[in-house]
């Protein structure tokens, strides 16, 4: 096979090359990963929310034949090892103190702060003698009061999750004028308030998390396998923060990792405590994640309790933005988790949408629940929800058309590039522009006709659609390291995580594209230490932004080098030799020498000008990104509502993103379904719940809902790409998280639009059949 | 322990099982067929989708004593890299997998729906995978690639 793509390899929808091992079994997830010789491990978890560790006796577990080790927080104090950080970028509270950072061990030590939390590893020959020893390990329990609301964790009185931490606030935080925002409050006519639930769900990746670890007692180095998408960065905090054995003595290692959206990004406990087992034991150790384990134990995301209000003139036009935000935190502060309700959240207020002056606060409490971390698009999601549910709130109030009213306050294309309120560094897009195109293909014209029909058969159809403006994130470097094999294979090594994005395919068609080099050629190699340097790893939609601009740049500093060969084999200038579709050429000559005849040059020390050095075209680069970018589009939706039972159908989806170049189109139309799906899972049917007294009610696949093939509408897909970005050298703006960033408020949205005849004009997600139903009861008793 | 005879991809193989080893396990542990995958314990989730004598099972639900003497088919079965199974094809066209957790039980049921009901429709499409749950895709590009698959293995 031989595949070349053109143009710099922009804009093919090149079929994936990870295609062929997924869909032949063959793929390599960490359950597949088996070393020699392994112990397996599992996890005694606490079954109490809040409770003093009396004492814990493993000594019949530890009689159990097969059983190796049990590991407790006794052997942790005993080993003196680090806490798990967290890397939140907001650090200081209003007031400039510091962010209130409690102790977070690999495993608890004296205390359970909630359930699911790793009480004790059971080591053992098999699986089934694990099983049987968690059985014997006898906890003994003193139960304390808990919490796991966010908004009754901060009153006084309520239950103290840390001793030293006055009520439970972890972090406050505000960003924007509020005396500018007070007086545009004063200046509008009209002032609409909204309180919102942003529900508390889950990343639930299909391949649960897990690692294996192995230990070199001769060496002293440690490898680990991990089911995770940040190796280089998490490699650091376990290696020099937890165990303190070194960084240089952990290769960090993600093999084929099955979804992630976030909950695989985060320092896990679980991978912490199998590297002490290993070195205890001195044998490789294998601990997989049932699926109710990854409910109690992955990190949740969202759960923020926010009132938003809008303020207003009577013609629409938009005066002023308020939200004042609760986001709760879990019982310990996630590898990012306090940024997320704070900084976050904070930076896309108001969306693509003029403002005299936004305002945003916020308070992040610990509760008694599982730690909170970013979930795909952490922070923006719950932005956009707010802005697009309070334009179509205030819109129904005011008895405005909530198209129009966006239409009418839409930044003009001729305002950019400008600072948000936010601060937020918006350069280039057409924001009227998109809304209009999402509007046109949405068939507004056909919706009359299909209200009918509907009604016709007792249903009521309703649309809505949302603006959503976000930002990148993640770690702004990457590196991209190209080196050119004897056997005329190519290695390319990038920095980042794929989770199934098709980093693969992706940044071969750019590598290939640039140099015209035959993208079967490359191999392709990500989330290992010992591949890159440095490794950004995923998350803030990063990948092609900043993984796929640092390819770029290495391809270029590789055709510099090539340029260099064939001006000494031409005895021409540099500057005279072009570069084109794989050819190096001098102008007006008839000189030219492939890419590959260059490659071939490199370690021929006679082919070399003085200043290169044999293999001097095998070049790693470090891109760094200056300035976050800003995709933004619009989402549009259709709704048939069952009156009588709530029940919900989406029976019509139509997106217009803003991703600046569209590299490959397939994969961007694949990232954008996928997160509509997750958006529409959140906005219909997902919430993580808890009980009273902390018990995790939604703990299976059974409890929990996940869109199944039958709740997705058919998706219409298309992109707005006359605004590229200058923030990379792609022109990318990042279109990971968008899909469901705009979906949550473009559904709910449609949902009120069917019921406004009812008076209900909010209900909170998710949007199940009984809460449906109920607020049509509700506001018809209400009259 | 028990010994069972299974065909496994068509090859017959005699081992002994545990009374409580999965199917799952016998497969992915003792016949190092690690195509098949597991994703939940509940059997919702549909990434452990294998068949017994040409019905989908949920390899997760199943012990291995269960399948004993029947014809046991899984991914690796359908097709390899340079040789793939039209459905298998299909999914790689229309990009109807992303992280490819999901893929394997997702084709087997694939394969099955359309050997059930070669002129399946997307609703019968959809109905039909009611029992395996992609996280990445959003379906709408599985869905679009059981319909290729189906039109190509009509032939
Ligand atoms: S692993 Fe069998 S259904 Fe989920
Ligand atoms: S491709 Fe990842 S779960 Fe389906």
């Amino acid at each position: 096979m031989s595949t070349f793509v053109a143009r710099n390899g922009i804009g093919e929808s090149q079929r994936r090359v990870e295609d062929f091992r997924f869909l032949t079994g063959k793929g390599q997830y960490i359950d597949d990963v088996n070393l020699e010789n392994q112990a397996y491990a599992m996890v005694l978890r606490s079954p109490e929310a809040h409770a003093d560790i009396k004492s814990i006796d493993a000594s019949e577990a530890l009689a159990l034949d097969g059983v190796l080790l049990v590991v407790t927080g006794e052997d942790w104090k005993a080993a003196g090892y680090g806490t798990i950080p967290t890397k939140s970028g907001v650090r200081k509270f209003k007031d400039g103190s510091d962010l209130k950072e409690p102790p977070h061990h690999a495993i608890a030590i004296d205390r359970v702060r909630y359930v699911g939390q790793p009480v004790a590893l059971v080591v053992a020959e098999s699986l089934d003698a694990c099983r049987d020893a968690l059985e014997l390990i006898e906890v003994d329990y003193d139960s304390l009061p808990s919490v796991t609301h966010q908004s009754e964790a901060i009153k006084d009185g309520a239950p103290q999750i840390w001793d030293d931490i006055p009520n439970n606030i972890c972090l406050d935080f505000e960003l924007g004028d509020e005396e500018a925002q007070k007086k545009a409050f004063e200046d509008a006519d009209q002032i609409i308030t909204l309180e919102l639930v942003n529900n508390r769900v889950t990343a639930t990746p299909i391949e649960p998390r897990g690692a294996v670890a192995d230990y070199d007692a001769e060496t002293g180095k440690f490898t680990l396998w991990n089911a995770s998408q940040n190796i280089h960065a998490n490699r650091d905090t376990i290696a020099d923060a937890v165990l303190k054995i070194g960084k240089e003595n952990l290769h960090h290692i993600a093999p084929d990792v099955g979804g992630g959206f976030g909950g695989k990004n985060g320092v896990y406990q679980e991978p912490i405590l199998i590297l002490h087992a290993a070195r205890e034991i001195k044998r490789p150790v294998k601990w997989i994640n049932d699926r109710a384990e990854s409910f109690l134990s992955d990190t949740h995301g969202r759960d923020q309790v926010s009132t938003v209000q809008l303020a207003l003139d009577n013609d629409g036009t938009f005066r002023g933005l308020r939200t004042e935000t609760v986001g709760n935190l879990g019982a310990f502060c996630g590898t990012v988790g306090p940024f997320t309700p704070t900084g976050g959240s904070s930076r896309t207020q108001g969306g693509p949408f003029r403002f005299d002056a936004i305002y945003y606060t916020a308070i992040a409490p610990f509760t008694n629940t599982c730690p909170l971390d970013p979930y795909r698009g952490a922070g923006r999601p719950e932005g956009s929800y707010q802005m697009d549910r309070i334009i179509d709130y205030a819109a129904a109030k005011l008895g405005m058309d909530p198209i129009e009213l966006r239409r009418k306050n839409l930044i003009p294309e001729s305002d950019l590039p400008m600072k948000s309120p936010m601060g937020l560094d918006i350069d280039c897009g057409n924001f009227p522009a998109v809304f209009e195109k999402t509007i046109e293909i949405s068939d507004r014209a056909g919706f009359a006709k299909r209200k009918e029909a509907s009604e016709a058969k007792g249903l009521k159809r309703g649309f809505g659609v949302c603006m959503y403006l976000e930002c990148t994130g993640g770690g702004p470097k990457e590196e991209a390291k190209v080196v050119f094999r004897d056997d005329g294979k190519v290695e390319l090594s990038v920095g980042t995580a794929s989770t199934g994005m098709g980093h693969e395919t992706v940044f071969a068609q750019l590598l290939a594209g640039h140099l015209g080099i035959d993208m079967d050629d490359i191999e392709f190699h990500q989330s290992d230490t010992d591949a890159t340097d440095i490794g950004g790893g995923h998350g803030g939609s990063r990948g092609l932004e900043v993984g796929g601009s640092a390819v770029t740049q290495t391809s270029r500093e590789i055709i510099e080098v090539g340029k260099k060969i064939a001006a000494h084999r031409f005895d021409v200038g540099a500057d005279q030799v072009e570069f084109e579709e794989g050819r190096f050429h001098v102008p007006g000559t008839n000189h030219t020498m492939t890419i590959s005849d260059a490659i071939d040059s490199q370690n021929d020390p006679d082919s070399l000008p003085d200043d290169l050095e044999p293999g001097c075209m095998n070049i790693s680069t470090v891109f760094e990104r200056g300035i976050i970018s800003i995709p933004n589009g619009g989402h549009a939706c259709e709704v048939e509502v069952d009156p009588d039972t709530g029940t919900i159908k989406v029976d019509g989806y139509w997106v217009v993103d803003d991703f600046g170049t569209i590299v490959n189109k397939m994969l961007a139309d694949g990232q954008v379904m996928g997160g509509i799906a997750q958006g529409l899972g959140q906005a219909l049917m997902e919430n993580i719940v808890y009980d009273e007294s902390g018990q995790l009610v939604t703990g299976s696949l059974m409890d929990y809902a996940l869109p199944r093939a039958d709740d997705m509408p058919r998706m219409v897909i298309d992109y707005y790409e006359d605004a590229p970005t200058q923030k990379n050298l792609l022109g990318v703006k990042g279109a990971g998280e968008a899909g469901c960033v705009g979906a949550p408020p473009a559904i709910v949205n449609a949902v009120c639009d069917a019921l406004k005849e009812f008076g209900v004009h909010h209900i909170d997600m998710p949007l199940t059949p009984e809460r449906v139903w109920r607020a049509i009861q509700d506001a018809k008793a209400e009259g | 322990m028990p010994a069972i005879t299974v065909r496994v991809n068509g090859l017959e193989v005699t081992k002994e099982v545990g009374a409580r080893t999965l199917l799952s396990t016998f497969i992915r542990e003792e016949m190092k067929l690690t195509g098949t995958h597991v994703g939940c314990d509940t059997s919702q989730c549909g990434a452990c989708v294998v068949t017994i004598n040409g019905k989908t099972v949920k390899s997760c639900a199943t012990f291995a004593w269960e399948a004993d003497g029947a014809d046991i088919g899984t991914i690796e079965g359908l097709g390899d890299a340079e040789n793939m199974h039209p459905m298998q094809e299909a999914f790689r066209e229309h990009h109807g997998l992303q992280c490819g957790f999901c893929t394997p039980g997702m084709v087997m049921t694939a394969v099955n729906l359309v050997e059930n009901n070669p002129d399946i429709d997307e609703d019968g499409i959809k109905h039909g995978l009611e029992g395996n749950i992609c996280r990445c895709t959003g379906y709408q590009n599985i869905i679009d690639a059981v319909k290729t698959g189906a039109k190509a293995m009509r032939g």
